[in-house]
């Protein structure tokens, strides 16, 4: 099972080697691993397995899967995380879909600027795992599986946070989706339906082009954060969740709590796309229950705040339109990333628990 | 076999002489340069500010961004242009940003006759998949038009108030950029880059005078021209002859 992941890691890395042998270029930019943190088979094996570990929190019971989950195309459904004994968190959990490939500061409000240090928040973090990192540590090093996996990943070196970090940011990087729908039409290996087509056009402005097909189609905005590959331009927006009159009303202050500038209150950090159909529910706080009802606010234009997008605004979707932008959105769903990365589920439930040795 | 032997020890000996060791070195300096943002003729403050426009009405910056192209020094005497960066992106859209933003380059010190750039993605980088640049490269700042067509060369976007009551809830958003829009910008201006005697190069370029200049104001109020993207180019036209038409050196 592990061995399989290995074998993902080095189509990965070679990835760029067989597109380029074709003359094709890749479908994304190559993904930047550190220096300090190249990635190996055996620093990702590791990584999924403290990934699938409810060790890491204060009372065994919450793994980074547990609101992370393949399923889900690693989010967990709920409108707000759930962590340790039913604390419930306030922001929505987001999907790791292909977020290693993602350079800029991550978390909602970009608190952490790697995937390294974005690994390391929840296990302290109370409503989350509540953890102790030197608890954490010594249950690590008292394990000898663990001890002898640390070993393999990164040398003959002490067990410590960093490392960990280290080994969770490797196993991420591996969680990539390239197989949509949409993915297979950019290809020519398939077609949209006509109600698919009409959503990407509305997408991607198309009724922008006075001599294309789509001319005079009412535009939806989308790309300008939303954008390819990826689906995010990976910074900062207010797309008019809530009305503000003064940029101080903002209860989650996003951004701005997190920079101490206040024209940045009410930011959040663009959300990818990718398997958006699976991520449900939406928003920093999960206030929409379903893409209907997101593409519905978008439709509206969005709440007052002087800070709001100048491109939110009001569409003028009709109703066919709205599902036709949903029906788009659905075909960023990726089967295959979901179900090849199921085999990380019961990992650590199985004989050869690494948390019980 | 003798001349061969001989002809080889000359060749030899004639490389020797073209060693890097004897030829006249070029010494080499640092040279910093500024882009500066402006509105109005005062450092441009993203949201920070209200700005007035000429149509009466007011505005607040969200972002301010444009990519130049080959950017170079043009030397003195002709000799070929000296290239500080092929391609290059400057963007103000936080609170946080000074209106100044900084580049260091390193060139010949010598005479130069001007800088000049491309405003905007140069038609050769602009035909590129930005798959195949790095991650965190300039041309992967999620600045396209769609998933196989390039790059926003320049934006400008904005929060207006329009009917003077107090709330900027009028967004104004306009990209520009095509291969037909792509403009080279020159100054013609003599500098002295040496060692201790580097003059202070900074390229200016005014919001304001990119919406409204030479007689002419851009129509924020007209809803039809509050959000001009992609194909409809057309309405930008204006704002884009006149953003590359506005910029300035400033040398101190």
């Amino acid at each position: 099972m592990r061995g399989g992941l290995s074998i993902v890691l080095a189509l990965l890395l070679c990835y760029g080697c067989d597109r380029k042998e074709a003359d094709t270029p890749p479908d994304f930019a190559a993904i930047l691993y550190p220096d300090d943190n190249a990635s190996t088979p055996e620093g990702v094996d590791l990584g999924e397995r403290l990934f699938f570990d409810p060790l890491l929190s204060a009372d065994g019971t919450v793994s980074c899967a547990s609101c992370h989950q393949p399923a889900l195309a690693f989010s967990d459904g709920k409108p707000l995380s759930v962590g340790i004994d039913g604390l419930v968190g306030f922001r929505n959990t987001p999907s790791l879909t292909n977020v290693g490939y993602l350079h800029q500061p991550l978390f909602w409000d970009g608190r952490a600027t790697n995937l390294e240090a974005q690994a390391l928040h929840p296990v302290g973090t109370a409503h989350e795992m509540a953890g102790s990192w030197p608890v954490v540590i010594d249950a690590l090093r008292s394990r000898p599986t663990y001890v002898t996996a640390f070993r393999e990943a990164f040398g003959d070196v002490p067990i410590d946070s960093t490392l960990v970090g280290r080994a969770l940011a490797q196993y991420q990087r591996t969680l990539v989706s390239m197989n949509s729908t949409y993915d297979r039409v950019r290809q020519g290996e398939a077609q949209y339906t006509e109600q698919e087509a009409l959503g990407h056009a509305i997408f991607f402005d198309l009724g922008d082009d006075p001599g294309g097909p789509f001319a005079g189609l009412v535009r939806g905005e989308c790309a300008h954060c939303h954008t390819p590959p990826h689906f995010t331009n990976q910074r900062y927006a207010n797309n008019g969740l809530d009305e503000a009159v003064d940029l101080d009303d903002f209860t989650d202050k996003g951004r701005g709590a997190i920079n101490g500038q206040r024209y940045d209150n009410g930011r959040f950090r663009t959300p990818g796309l990718r398997n958006v159909a699976l991520t449900a529910p939406y928003m920093h706080d999960g206030r929409f229950g379903s893409l209907q009802e997101v593409v519905a606010h978008y439709n509206s234009g969005g709440e007052y705040a002087e800070n709001k997008s100048a491109n939110v605004r009001p569409l003028g979707l009709s109703v066919p339109q709205q599902a036709a932008l949903v029906a788009f959105l659905e075909t960023l769903t990726d089967d295959s990333f979901v179900v090849g990365s199921l085999r990380g589920v019961g990992l650590n439930t199985d004989s050869t628990d690494y948390s019980t040795d | 076999m003798k001349h061969l032997l001989l002809y080889l020890l000359l060749l030899l000996g004639l490389t020797a002489c073209l060693d890097d060791d004897d030829l006249p070195a070029v010494a080499e300096t640092d040279l910093t340069l500024d882009f500066r943002a402006e509105y109005g003729g005062e450092g441009l403050a993203i949201q920070r500010e209200a700005y007035g426009y000429p149509t009466g009405d007011t505005l607040k910056l969200l972002l301010f961004q444009y990519y130049v192209s080959d950017l170079e020094l043009l030397p003195a005497g002709g000799a070929a242009p000296v290239r500080l960066a092929e391609i290059d992106l400057l963007r103000w859209n936080s609170a946080s940003d000074s209106a100044t933003l900084t580049r260091s380059y390193r060139v010949p010190a010598g005479e130069y006759v001007g800088l000049r750039f491309g405003l905007g993605v140069k038609p050769e980088l602009n035909a590129q998949d930005p798959s195949t640049f790095a991650a965190d490269y300039v041309l992967n700042e999620a600045e396209f038009w769609g998933p196989t067509t390039r790059y926003v060369f320049a934006k400008i976007e904005a929060n207006a108030d329009l009917e003077g009551d107090g709330r900027f809830d009028t967004g104004l958003s306009y990209h520009m950029g095509s291969d037909a829009l792509y403009t080279t910008v020159e100054f013609a201006r003599d500098l002295r880059i040496g060692p201790g005697q580097t003059e202070q190069l900074t390229v200016v370029a005014d919001v304001l005078r990119a919406l409204s200049g030479n007689g002419e104001t851009f129509a924020i109020d007209n809803p039809d021209q509050q959000a001009v993207h992609g194909g409809n180019q057309a309405v930008a036209q204006d704002i884009w002859n006149r953003l590359a038409a506005q910029f300035t050196l400033e040398v101190r």
